[in-house]
């Protein structure tokens, strides 16, 4: 059996050439990533490919394709002020919330390394958000933003500091606050664990190096630990991102929406219009709409890793 | 001296942040322990502490029922994962089956959000016969959440050392067996944590839970507890408890396999 062959990774071995001629063989091969092909296939081929054929056809939620409708939904997605504002919000809240998140976490990391044993323990007690369910997360602080019987207006209102409760779940701007603190305490604790990971394989010289050199705790971070830590950061912004783009769970538990329409992420317009509305042909040009967005605008960010992915090697 | 200052620098700056973290947890614990009134005085801790929330939430919903979908459902997505994903990762790396571009694939469809996948999966759950069944989810989160593990399990795969492969095809061992009695044991650790990982994935998804079922006797926990914010009950004392049921088995998990669940995290994030 030289079928199968083994082969270092990067150290370039010799690998012993596969009998291609062999039929059975390479059915063989095959049958080792059937599994992964067949989960593509049916998480995001058949999807795609299905979502297409939707997009462009006359479809509800109980009766599929009646008939082809050419760019009707399209267009009529990209003349909806709600859906396009639903976009441009989801857009702006994962590009700043994962920066925030990723500056607050990068932080939080650089504490805990310096606090070497009892950091590790701390790291264990902040790993709990990241385990809750999402929909117990938006409970949670919805019980603390809540106008009557919340938590900070509970004890805004015994302290004397407002007469009457604040609607935070109520206000536009505040609304969108409250998912962000939310999204902060449940994600910020993963982005601790990694920014702790990649902040563990700078060798130890380095900083005693530079020590000696006579580098303060700033010029140490900002030329060493920092430049160090670039590309991780940057992949973890970027996985960060892709989380954030995903934004349901909080948005449905904390406003469903509201105010009006003003914390509609696209993911929660686009749910209550194949789910509620029953619009599945409008729903799929929209997905395909928002799906081209966040294509686009994670590009930059993708660049970016990959830049500082070569620098480093 | 000048490090015992800096450690109580550092202390004082990571109070608040443990403080931050552990402020919705306690808050759930002291509204579950709230009556009706107690809650709308405002203060944070019950002025007469009260366990009747607890049952009366189990009384109210499901809640029961739910964790225990919620529990099996998840862990035999777990293993289905596992067993899809294993293998597979194993074959990219080790045997040169497929190549990058099958790991580039894989990772790059887990970039597209969920809502892409939600409307052609309610169609082919509806078709199979599988819509609000609890075999229907377990095959979708089993499949959904390969990329995730394809991810965590690669570099525990990576970081094994060559040579114990090769020994063991000397002495002729085919591959599937090298990768069940020597890769598997050996790397057991990272398969731990990727199999908590999954599971906890498919325990706390809400999204197509709450579009693929629709009875009590499917509905997941998060499902479940969503409704408790409809009109069945606003009774914040008992959403807290009913919520803090359904944490509660995550959070046993995370702390008696934290060290697996880091580890597991950490290596998968920073190659």
């Amino acid at each position: 059996m030289t079928t199968f062959a083994f082969a270092t990774d990067g150290r370039g071995a010799a690998r012993v050439s596969v009998q291609e001629s062999l039929l059975p063989a390479r059915l063989a091969r095959l049958i080792w990533i059937a599994p992964v092909l067949v989960a593509l296939v049916v998480t995001t081929v058949y999807p795609t490919l299905f979502l297409l054929a939707l997009a462009f056809s006359k479809s509800t939620l109980g009766k599929p394709f009646r008939g082809l409708v050419g760019v009707r939904h399209f267009a009529a997605a990209l003349q909806d002020p709600i859906f396009l504002s639903a976009i441009g919000r989801s857009v702006a809240y994962a590009l700043s919330t994962s920066l925030i998140q990723l500056a607050f976490g990068f932080l939080i990391a650089l504490i805990f390394t310096s606090l070497l044993k009892a950091g590790r323990f701390l790291m264990s007690l902040v790993l709990l958000p990241l385990m809750t369910p999402p929909v117990m997360v938006g409970i949670a602080w919805k019980l603390i933003f809540a106008p009557a019987g919340g938590l900070i207006n509970g004890t805004l209102l015994n302290a004397g500091v407002i007469s009457e409760p604040i609607s935070f779940l109520g206000h536009p701007t505040l609304a969108w606050l409250a998912i962000g603190v939310a999204d902060l305490w449940q994600w910020t604790p993963f982005i601790v664990i990694l920014c702790f990971a990649a902040l563990s394989t700078i060798p130890e010289g380095v900083q005693e190096a530079a020590l000696v050199d006579g580098a303060n705790g700033w010029q140490r971070f900002w030329h060493i630990t920092l430049p160090l830590v670039a590309a991780p950061l940057s992949s973890i912004y970027l996985l960060k991102l892709i989380l954030s783009f995903k934004l349901f769970d909080l948005v449905y538990i904390l406003t469903f929406g509201g105010p009006g329409f003003a914390t509609t992420s696209a993911g929660f317009s686009i749910y209550r219009r194949a789910i509620e509305q029953f619009d599945v042909g409008r729903a799929a040009a929209e997905t395909m709409i928002y799906a081209i967005v966040i294509g686009l605008a994670t590009l930059p960010v993708v660049r970016l890793h990959q830049r500082l992915e070569r620098r480093d090697t | 001296m000048r490090t015992f200052g800096r450690h109580l620098w550092l202390g004082l700056a990571a109070a608040p942040i443990v403080g931050f973290f552990a402020l919705p947890f306690v808050y759930l614990v002291a509204v579950s322990l709230k009556s009706k009134d107690d809650v709308l005085n405002g203060h944070f801790w019950p002025t007469t502490p009260t366990l009747a929330n607890w049952p009366a939430a189990f009384e109210a919903a499901n809640v029961l029922g739910f964790i225990v979908n919620s529990t099996l459902v998840s862990l035999l997505a777990g293993l289905l994962t596992i067993a899809l994903s294993l293998p597979s990762a194993y074959a990219v790396l080790r045997l040169k089956i497929g190549g990058k571009w099958l790991s580039d694939v894989t990772l790059s469809s887990y970039m597209a959000p969920p809502i892409v996948a939600l409307i052609p999966l309610f169609f082919l759950l509806k078709t199979t016969g599988l819509l609000d069944t609890r075999a229907g989810l377990v095959l979708i989160y089993g499949f959904a959440n390969v990329p995730v593990a394809f991810w965590l399990l690669t570099p525990f795969l990576r970081r094994m050392p060559i040579e114990i492969e090769q020994a063991a095809a000397m002495d002729g061992a085919g591959p599937l067996r090298t990768l069940i009695e020597i890769v598997a044991p050996i790397i057991a650790p990272g398969i731990v944590a990727t199999f908590i990982i999954v599971t906890v994935l498919s325990y706390n998804e809400f999204l197509f839970a709450s579009a693929f079922t629709f009875s009590d006797a499917t509905r997941t926990l998060p499902v479940g507890i969503s409704l408790f914010q409809g009109d069945r009950l606003v009774n914040f004392g008992q959403m807290a408890a009913a919520s803090l049921a359904g944490i509660a088995p995550v959070y046993l998990i995370a702390l008696f396999m934290q060290r697996y669940l880091i580890s597991g995290l950490a290596h998968g994030g920073v190659k």
